[in-house]
């Protein structure tokens, strides 16, 4: 059982530079848990710490249920997986994987047997005599990958692993990972501040802000239940439309059907998403949803989508709207967009967490 | 660009040649008077070809000596000038990299203050601290010795800074990989600082190489003993001589041989430079 617990874990760097406050959580064993959030929040921070590679300046860290706050890196059981590969240069494919195992003083037979498993699965066998300065980017990649998986470590850590790959290659290996990750069931815990991979690897989504976390669940129960104003806005592309309410002033201009919304006295902040606004064609009652003008001021048209760019009321905040199929509407003039009432969101202006209806 | 204009080839060629001879001039110069009998350097006859007295002149100062003035076969000096260089280049990069790994790797009190003693240093050199340096060798009884040829010139702040400047550019993940892969510094030191510092290495020992080699003030003070010389200062002394001529072909020939060293030690490392640099296989 290689459970991660993490409790009151904090960061306090040198030069009273606080990193990391308060951070609790624990992924089970197998599990996949990914820290998003903006740069410098301290995700990289966090996982140092798991990996013992920064001091932990507050709360305990446990793996397997061992706190391993003043053990080894080494001594930890886990394998890391660094943005820039810290492959070592001077060493072949063959050896960059074995080194980690002969420190251990593993038999050069299960060495060989392992590094040979782990180059198959990544098909990394025609390079095993290369230097990585031979290879490409994904390739290398790979064999950082390989380096961490021969170890059969209890933890794999992660740190923006795909950052410096293009897109492309950046969304196969991020299958690759997540099948591996599977088939392996080794817990992981991956940073990245990239939303979609986020969504798309995580079985347990840790969203940090300032060092603090914002929320934890499950990526879709994020997706749909932002507990705050910034993972309302830091989940989902395009991001979610924000309109702000406030009772001194009224409801803004374009927007009807917000009267009766919990809004508190200190103003609210109305979220919905892109894809939970659609075109009202004038058919059918409008019933208990909202109506939304806006001011188009561009459309694209990517095939199977359309997005609609424009402004509440004409001045309002700036909305995006994305509808299924081809819109076939002009570029300017205005049109109605109708959201029903289970797909809002509203959250408390001053202290940007979330008002349930 | 430069293909397109002949004339400034030719000239550029020109002047390269140009400074190839004056330099290249005087060492074959040498060359030829060490071919020589001593009757035709001492009438000024030195013809422009080598002559064929060659392999009598070389043997002669390699196993006999000269004649006139110090009558000690070359090989000796020569050997101790081998040896003296050696454990300067050698003894400096071993000092070097460990104080350079200390000073970049490990936090500890007054870091930066040996930092500082180690880089004032720099401005104190043999020739500043000779008197001191003496008295303590000789307080030691090691004059005479290889030691104290050595020691005094073996602490060295241009490859500790030299060492320390790469060090640092060699990146934070890759002692943090190192770490997880279960090397501890040594580890770490053995296995990954010493393979990428390869080349720098293989410079520094050049540099440091030529710089013992030549020595002449410390070796001077500190030998007495003809046994101890080395090949510097075997030069000198067989220029002086009392009431005969200077044994000038002789004196061409133990140049030459002392030239060599060098030169090989620089062409052998940079054959190591190239290596390092293009280096595919295993
Ligand atoms: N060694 C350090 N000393 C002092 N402060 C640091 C140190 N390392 C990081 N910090 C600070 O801690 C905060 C969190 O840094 P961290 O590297 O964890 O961010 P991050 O979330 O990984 O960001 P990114 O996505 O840009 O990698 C930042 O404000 C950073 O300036
Ligand atoms: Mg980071």
């Amino acid at each position: 059982m290689a459970d991660v617990v993490l409790n009151l874990v904090g960061k306090l760097y040198a030069g009273n530079i606080r990193a990391v406050s308060d951070v609790s959580f624990a992924v089970p064993d197998g599990g996949f848990c990914v820290l998003v959030g903006p740069s410098g929040c301290g995700k990289s921070t966090l996982l140092r710490m798991i990996a013992g590679l920064e001091t932990v300046t507050d709360g305990e860290i446990s793996i397997a249920g061992r706190v391993v706050n003043r053990i080894e890196p080494m001594h930890r059981d886990i394998a890391m997986v660094f943005q820039n590969y810290a492959l070592y240069p001077h060493m072949s494919v063959y050896d960059n994987m074995a080194y980690g195992l002969r420190n251990r003083k593993t038999p050069e037979a299960e060495i060989a047997a392992r590094v040979a498993e782990a180059a198959r699965i990544l098909e990394l066998e025609p390079y095993l005599k290369r230097r990585p300065k031979q290879l490409s980017g994904g390739q290398r990649q790979r064999v950082a990958m390989g380096r961490a998986i021969v170890r059969k470590p209890q933890v794999f850590l992660f740190d923006e692993p795909l950052s410096n790959l293009d897109a492309k290659l950046r969304g196969q290996m991020r299958v690759e990972i997540k099948t591996l990750q599977r088939q392996l069931g080794v817990t992981s815990v991956y940073v990245t501040h990239d939303q979609l991979e986020a969504m798309t690897l995580a079985d347990m989504l840790v969203v940090m802000n300032r060092g603090r976390i914002e929320q934890i669940g499950e990526p879709l129960y994020l997706y749909e239940n932002p507990a705050t104003i910034f993972v309302a806005e830091f989940i989902g592309a395009p991001p979610m439309n924000m309109i702000g309410l406030d009772p001194a002033v009224g409801i803004p201009a374009g927007l009807s059907g917000a009267e009766s919304l919990p809004v508190p006295p200190t103003g609210a902040m109305l979220g919905i998403r892109p894809e939970h606004l659609h075109l009202d064609r004038g058919d059918g009652e409008r019933g208990s949803r909202l109506r939304l003008e806006l001011k188009i001021d561009a459309i694209e048209a990517v095939g199977a989508e359309t997005y609609f760019y424009g402004h509440l009321g004409s001045t309002g905040p700036r909305l995006v709207v994305r509808e299924a199929g081809r819109g076939v509407v002009p570029t300017d003039g205005a049109r109605a967009f109708l959201a029903d009432r289970a797909h809002i969101h509203l959250f408390d202006k001053a202290s940007g967490r979330r008002i349930e209806m | 660009m430069v293909e397109n204009r002949p004339f400034a080839a030719i000239f550029s060629h020109v002047v390269l040649i140009i400074g190839v001879v004056i330099i290249a001039f005087p060492v074959y110069l040498a060359f030829v008077a060490s071919s020589t009998d001593a009757t035709t350097i001492s009438n000024g006859q030195l013809s422009l070809i080598p002559d064929r007295h060659l392999i009598e002149n070389y043997a002669k100062v390699l196993f006999e000596g000269t004649d006139r003035s110090t009558k000690q076969p070359m090989i000796v000096p020569l050997m101790n000038s081998f040896i003296m260089a050696m454990i300067i280049a050698i003894g400096k990069i071993f000092i070097s990299l460990l104080s350079a790994f200390a000073i970049v790797y490990f936090r500890f009190p007054f870091r930066n203050t040996a930092f500082w003693v180690i880089f004032l240093t720099l401005m104190l050199p043999v020739e500043v601290r000779i008197y001191p340096t003496y008295k303590i060798v000789a307080d030691l009884h090691m004059l005479d010795t290889y030691a104290g040829l050595t020691i005094p010139l073996i602490a060295s702040a241009t490859a500790t800074l030299l060492f320390r400047q790469f060090f640092l550019t060699v990146p934070d993940e890759l002692i943090e990989a190192s770490k997880i892969d279960g090397a501890g510094p040594w580890k770490f030191f053995i296995d990954s600082l010493l393979p990428l510092s390869m080349t720098s290495i293989a410079a520094m020992f050049v540099i440091q190489f030529i710089y013992g080699w030549n020595q002449y003030l410390w070796p001077l003070l500190i030998t007495t003993r003809d046994d101890m010389q080395t090949i510097v200062i075997g030069i000198q002394k067989m220029l002086t001589v009392t009431d005969a001529l200077t044994e000038w072909q002789l004196a061409m020939a133990t140049t030459i041989l002392a030239m060599l060293p060098p030169v090989i030690v620089v062409i052998a490392m940079q054959r190591l430079f190239v290596r390092g640099l293009t280096e595919t296989e295993k």
